[in-house]
C-alpha cells in the first residue's frame, strides 16, 4: 500500500492506494482535477517516495510544495511530445507513483499494456481525465469531480469540491464526499 | 559522442595505505556533482563530467572549468588537469595535455594521437613494423586486415581509435563505484538530506535509471526536476530546470513580504497568455498608476472567440518588482469565472496576462 495524506486517508477504501493499481481522476478541465490528482502523491512523497508527472505541461511546483510533495523526488515530463504513453512507461519502472494527463483518448491497447506494466511493477498509476475522454479501461479506484465552489474573502480563500469514490467490486460502492482542496495554506483537508 | 570535461588529478592518482585516497577522491566527487549530477568518478585521478548542461547553466566551458578547478583546490589542495573532448578516451588525453578540443575537431585531434595513447605496448611495437605511427593511420586499416594481423583485442582497439567506441576497455576501475559505494554506506548517517542530487538509495538509483531512459527517448530539455527559491509570485519561485543542471538551492522557506499568499496555483504558465479585461460595456478594465482598476471586471476574453464571465476577483496587489533595473510594475489579479474555475491574471505594461490556473 502506499500511504494516502489528509483527507483521503479516511475516505478511500484501505485508506491507501494498493501498488500495481491504476487510478483514475475525472474533472472537468479548470474545476480541480489536477490538485486532486497531486494531493494523492503528498504521503508517499513525505515518506520518500519518487513519483512522477507526465503530460502536465505546466506544473505549479509552488502549490505541489504546498500541498506537501517532496519536490527533490518528482521528475517531470510536461511535454512528451506525441510519447506520453512511451514516456510513461520509462518511468514506471523507476518511480512509485506516476501521474499521468494523456493529452486525448488513451487507445484501448495502449492503456491496457501500460495498466499490465503498472501491475508487474508494483507502481500507482494516476490518470487525470480532465477532457471528457475516459480512460477507456476500469481502474481500481476513481475520482470524480462532480462540484467545485471556491470560498472567497479579500482573497481566494478554499476551495470545497465534491468528489465521488469509488472502488471495484465489495468495497467499492461509490461515495460522494466533500474535501476542501486547496485550503488557504494550499493543503488538501477534510471539511 | 558526448563532450566531457576530464579532469586528472595526479596526487589522487595512486594509493595511499591510509586509505585517503579513497576518501579524498569521494568528497571530490561529491563536491563536483553539486556542479553537476553526472560527474562520474572513472579511476582513481580521473573524473568526468558532460559539458552541455552545466556550460548553459553557469554560461560557458570556461565558466564550468574556472567552477571545476577552483572546486578540486577548495576541497582537495591539489592542482587538476583538465581537458576537453568528445568520449572518455580522447578527454582524458585532452586532460593530460590540458586542451580544450573544439566542438567538431575531436576526431582531428584523435588521428594525431601516437599509437602509445592507446596503452598498448605490442600494438605500438607492431605498427610501428607497418610504418604505423598515429592513430589515425591504424585507423585507417581495414577492419578485416585488423582481424587478420593483431590479436583480437585489437579489433576493439581499433574501434576506439575509429571514433566508434568513446572509451578503452580498462580504463574505467569497475570495482571502483562498489568501494566508493561501500564508503558511502558508512558515511551515511552523517547524509541527511539525500535529495535529488546526494548519495543515493536504491530507490533513487532506479529513479535515475527511469529518468536516462526518458532523456534519451525524448532529449536532455525534455526530463524536468522542480527548485524553489524565494521570490515574490508563484512564477518566480517556481523553477523547473532540466534533470542534469546543477540544482538552483532551495530557498527559504520563508515568505517573502509582498509575496502573493497561498493557495498558488496548480498550473503556472511558463509562457503567460495575453487576455483582456472589460466591463459590462465591453471597455477595457485597465490597471490605474495607484494600483486601482479602471472598471469592474465582468469579462475575461481568452481570445477573440472565449468569453468568460467574471463573477468575483480580488486584488490587484501591485507589486513593484526589481524597478532600480526594470522599472517593473506589476499587479496580480484573482478571478472566478462563471464555471467555477480560478485564475490568476498579471497587468503588466498595460496588459493583463494569465499567469496561472488554480485547477
Amino acid at each position: 500500500m502506499m500511504p494516502l495524506g489528509e483527507p483521503w486517508k479516511a475516505l478511500v477504501p484501505g485508506g491507501g492506494l494498493r501498488r500495481g493499481s491504476t487510478v483514475v481522476v475525472e474533472a472537468a478541465p479548470g474545476l480541480g482535477g489536477l490538485s486532486l490528482a497531486l494531493s494523492l502523491l503528498t504521503a508517499s512523497s513525505a515518506n520518500g517516495h519518487w513519483a512522477g508527472v507526465v503530460g502536465v505541461d505546466d506544473p505549479g511546483v509552488v502549490a505541489m510544495a504546498e500541498l506537501g510533495v517532496d519536490l527533490r523526488r518528482v521528475l517531470f515530463v510536461p511535454r512528451p511530445r506525441g510519447a506520453w504513453a512511451e514516456s510513461a512507461a520509462d518511468l514506471l519502472d523507476g518511480v512509485d507513483l506516476l501521474v499521468v494527463r494523456p493529452p486525448s483518448r488513451a487507445a484501448h491497447g495502449v492503456a491496457r499494456k501500460l495498466m499490465d506494466r503498472v501491475r508487474e511493477r508494483g507502481t500507482v498509476l494516476i490518470v487525470l481525465s480532465e477532457s471528457g475522454a475516459a480512460w477507456p479501461l476500469p481502474a481500481e479506484l476513481s475520482f470524480v469531480v462532480t462540484d467545485s465552489r471556491w470560498a472567497t474573502s479579500s482573497r481566494l480563500e478554499a476551495r470545497y469540491l465534491s468528489v465521488r469514490i469509488a472502488g471495484r467490486g465489495e468495497a467499492g460502492r461509490a461515495r460522494e464526499h466533500v474535501v476542501v482542496l486547496p485550503n488557504r495554506r494550499g493543503q488538501a483537508a477534510a471539511t | 559522442m558526448e563532450r566531457l570535461l576530464a579532469l586528472w588529478v595526479e596526487a589522487l592518482s595512486s594509493e595511499e595505505p591510509d586509505g585517503s585516497t579513497l576518501r579524498d577522491s569521494l568528497t571530490l566527487l561529491d563536491a563536483l556533482s553539486l556542479l553537476c549530477p553526472f560527474s562520474e568518478l572513472v579511476r582513481l585521478g580521473l573524473y568526468i563530467l558532460p559539458l552541455r548542461g552545466p556550460s548553459r547553466f553557469f554560461g560557458g566551458e570556461e565558466a564550468v572549468m574556472k567552477m571545476v578547478r577552483e572546486t578540486v583546490r577548495d576541497v582537495t589542495g591539489h592542482e587538476v588537469l583538465l581537458g576537453v573532448a568528445d568520449g572518455v578516451f580522447c578527454a582524458e588525453l585532452a586532460a593530460r595535455e590540458q586542451r580544450v578540443v573544439a566542438p567538431g575537431a575531436t576526431d582531428v585531434f584523435r588521428r594525431a594521437q601516437p599509437l602509445e595513447a592507446l596503452g598498448r605496448k605490442d600494438l605500438a611495437t607492431t605498427c610501428r613494423r607497418l610504418g604505423l605511427y598515429t592513430l589515425g593511420s591504424f585507423a585507417d586499416l581495414e577492419v578485416a586486415r585488423v582481424g587478420e594481423r593483431f590479436n583480437k583485442h585489437a579489433l576493439e582497439l581499433h574501434r576506439v581509435a575509429r571514433g566508434e567506441l568513446g572509451e578503452l576497455v580498462g580504463q574505467r576501475d569497475l570495482r571502483l563505484a562498489v568501494r566508493l559505494g561501500r564508503l558511502r554506506g558508512e558515511r551515511e548517517p552523517h547524509h541527511e538530506q539525500l535529495g535529488l542530487f546526494g548519495p543515493r538509495g536504491a530507490g533513487d538509483e532506479r529513479a535515475f535509471a527511469a529518468a536516462h531512459r526518458v532523456r534519451r527517448r525524448l532529449g536532455a530539455d525534455a526530463l524536468l526536476v522542480a527548485s524553489l527559491r524565494g521570490g515574490r509570485v508563484p512564477e518566480d519561485r517556481a523553477t523547473l530546470v532540466p534533470w542534469g543542471s546543477p540544482l538552483v538551492e532551495e530557498g527559504t522557506k520563508a515568505p517573502w513580504p509582498g509575496q502573493i499568499r497561498s493557495p498558488s496555483p496548480a498550473t503556472t504558465l511558463a509562457h503567460p497568455v495575453a487576455v483582456r479585461l472589460v466591463d459590462q460595456h465591453d471597455t477595457p478594465v485597465l490597471m490605474g498608476a495607484r494600483g486601482m482598476l479602471s472598471g469592474e471586471p465582468a469579462t475575461l476574453l481568452l481570445t477573440h472567440y472565449a468569453r468568460r464571465t467574471v463573477l468575483w476577483h480580488a486584488g490587484p496587489w501591485p507589486l513593484v518588482e526589481r524597478w532600480w533595473v526594470l522599472g517593473r510594475r506589476r499587479a496580480y489579479l484573482q478571478v472566478v469565472l462563471a464555471l467555477g474555475e480560478a485564475v490568476l491574471l498579471v497587468a503588466e505594461s498595460g496588459r493583463w496576462w494569465l499567469v496561472g490556473i488554480y485547477d
